[in-house]
């Protein structure tokens, strides 16, 4: 194995600057995209919606610590097969296509905007800026593959492929600044890339999955088998195997 | 008239925090509120920088609460500045026309907020408010089933809604409102009490069952509750007492009331005092009747 010895202004002016700017583009990412964004409106039939599930997920969990007579009756409300709630009501779903839905249509562009056009200017103005030298060393061995990759600009056959060139040390502090990002502009913040990559929207009982009949049938089908054990069966005997505890009673 | 610092020996962030720690626990101590919150305002408004605003909301409410009028207009005043169109503001302006008994007003100002945003729970809630102030209780009744059928999920009603129900005497009603409650905060002992206390009032060999077994389960969350402690006795004897059980069920619910006695001198005897019999018996009189009347404070 080769060992190199870099230039140690290597480190001064390259590694730091591009922590430096990758960081700071990314909070002036997260201010711009809080400026330029809009609330979404939520619907009340969804919020609606999206409540009743959650309360069929409690009485299919908590379900034991009722009387029996409580469960089956809302077992029943649900699940009935003819005026149980998830059998009946079934809601009009109008598939949103992306195309010409305006408002899902604005999202993505300014979504692309803030997120994808500064990495693809950055990358590239440091691909261009840093050229031709070798930037750090990626502690865990490569194979040949990942040369042409990670070594643009360095056209060297018997280089190791650990030894990466700026580009790649770039995109390395993109991913790994995120947890500095949640440090200091808290958590769900509009820096963290790859959330954005992920194209779910997330939130406890406030938005619904764009198909309210599908979450309903699940729900239906998992109301169904759930059986009610009572958790009080034998509550007095585990009570009085033992005197209570009377601490901090009268403090 | 001396000011709170004066008096207590506090410095403002100490006031700043005591305000937040009243507020994060939801206590509803408004006198107090009201004094250190108006010195607050009046002397550090400036040093608490954003924290001013909420603070504003916190002394209007406890303003209203007191019949401070005054405090509570130039609280909003300084509230319609800052915010101009901000529903939650609109709905301090309403709690305040609610306190000046202008019903009619108040009303039309919620009634405004839903047209704008239908989901806004805050200002159907304060509707519902305004028709229990009125008086007018099964229309309140109403409308807050009508809530719930939307918002299923909102504990706060659910809890109210119990209220309502028991004050109706409508307890099997109020059963599966503390159901509902029981169900989502299943670890919490003090619905499990108030629902067991529900299932005694409705009588019946069943419900005292199903009471005792609740008062039980309220006792093993929370060692400490005598309140349920009393109720597993109270519980446990009646059904003893009574005459249609079998000769093993007596036998059973006479164990547990006996085990309950203990306890209960137990806990006199932590506490340094020993209680007779007739002493236990005087308890017992006094204590229930609060059972029978229609305020249900958890303690």
């Amino acid at each position: 194995m080769a060992h190199l010895l870099l230039d140690s202004s290597i480190r001064l002016w390259v590694v730091l600057p591009i922590v430096f700017i990758t960081f700071f583009v990314g909070v002036l990412r997260h201010y711009v995209t809080q400026l330029i964004h809009n609330e979404k409106k939520v619907d009340l039939q969804q919020v609606s919606d999206s409540q009743v599930l959650l309360r069929s997920r409690i009485l299919r969990e908590n379900g034991k610590y009722l009387p029996k007579q409580s469960f089956a009756m809302r077992k029943h409300y649900f699940n009935n097969p003819e005026t149980g709630f998830f059998k009946k009501v079934k809601r009009k779903v109008i598939p949103k296509n992306p195309m010409t839905d305006t408002s899902m249509l604005t999202d993505m562009m300014k979504g692309n905007l803030t997120n994808v056009l500064p990495m693809i200017l950055i990358g590239g103005w440091i691909n261009w800026a840093f050229s031709g030298f070798v930037t750090t060393k990626v502690p865990f061995p490569l194979t040949l593959r990942f040369k042409p990759m990670l070594q643009r600009g360095i056209e060297l056959i018997s280089l190791d492929a650990s030894w990466v060139s700026s580009a790649s040390w770039y995109f390395l502090n993109v991913f790994g600044l995120r947890s500095m990002y949640t440090l200091i502009l808290g958590q769900d913040n509009a820096a963290d890339q790859s959330r954005i990559m992920q194209d779910q929207m997330t939130g406890a009982a406030m938005a619904m999955p764009p198909d309210p009949n599908k979450a309903f049938k699940s729900e239906w089908e998992a109301l169904e088998i759930v059986e009610h054990k009572w958790a009080l069966e034998n509550v007095e005997e585990e009570l009085m195997c033992q005197d209570l505890n009377f601490r901090g009673l009268f403090s | 008239m001396s000011s709170i610092s004066e008096l207590y020996d506090v410095c403002w962030e100490e006031m700043r925090d005591k305000l937040r720690k009243w507020r994060e626990e939801n206590y509803r101590n408004s006198e107090q509120i009201v004094d250190v919150g108006e010195e607050l305002i009046n002397e550090h408004a400036s040093k608490l920088g954003d924290d001013v605003w909420i603070i504003y909301e916190q002394v209007m409410i406890a303003a209203l609460d007191c019949s401070r009028d005054d405090l509570a207009w130039s609280c909003l005043q300084e509230l319609k500045r800052q915010f101009p169109d901000s529903h939650r503001v609109k709905r301090l302006a309403g709690m305040r026309l609610e306190a000046l008994e202008r019903y009619e007003d108040a009303n039309k100002l919620y009634d405004s907020i839903l047209q704008d945003d239908p989901t806004n729970t805050a200002a159907r809630k304060r509707k519902i408010s305004i028709l229990q102030a009125q008086g007018k209780s099964s229309e309140a009744i109403r409308e807050l089933n009508e809530y719930l059928e939307q918002f299923v999920g909102d504990q706060e009603a659910w809890h109210e809604l119990s209220e309502l129900y028991i004050n109706e005497h409508d307890y099997a009603k109020a059963a599966f409102c503390l159901e509902e409650l029981m169900m989502t905060n299943p670890h919490n002992h003090l619905y499990c009490e108030q629902y067991a206390e529900v299932k005694y009032t409705q009588g019946g060999l069943e419900n005292l069952e199903l009471a005792r077994k609740y008062f039980a389960q309220a006792l093993k969350l929370n060692n400490r509750n005598m309140r349920a402690l009393f109720g597993l006795y109270m519980s446990a004897s009646h059904i003893a007492a009574s005459p249609k059980v079998s000769a093993k069920v007596k036998k059973d619910n006479v164990k547990y009331a006996a085990w309950a006695t203990s306890q209960i001198s137990r806990a006199y005897q932590v506490r340094g005092c020993l209680p007779t019999s007739v002493g236990l018996h005087t308890i017992q009189v006094t204590f229930w009747p609060r059972l029978m009347s229609s305020n249900n404070c958890s303690n």
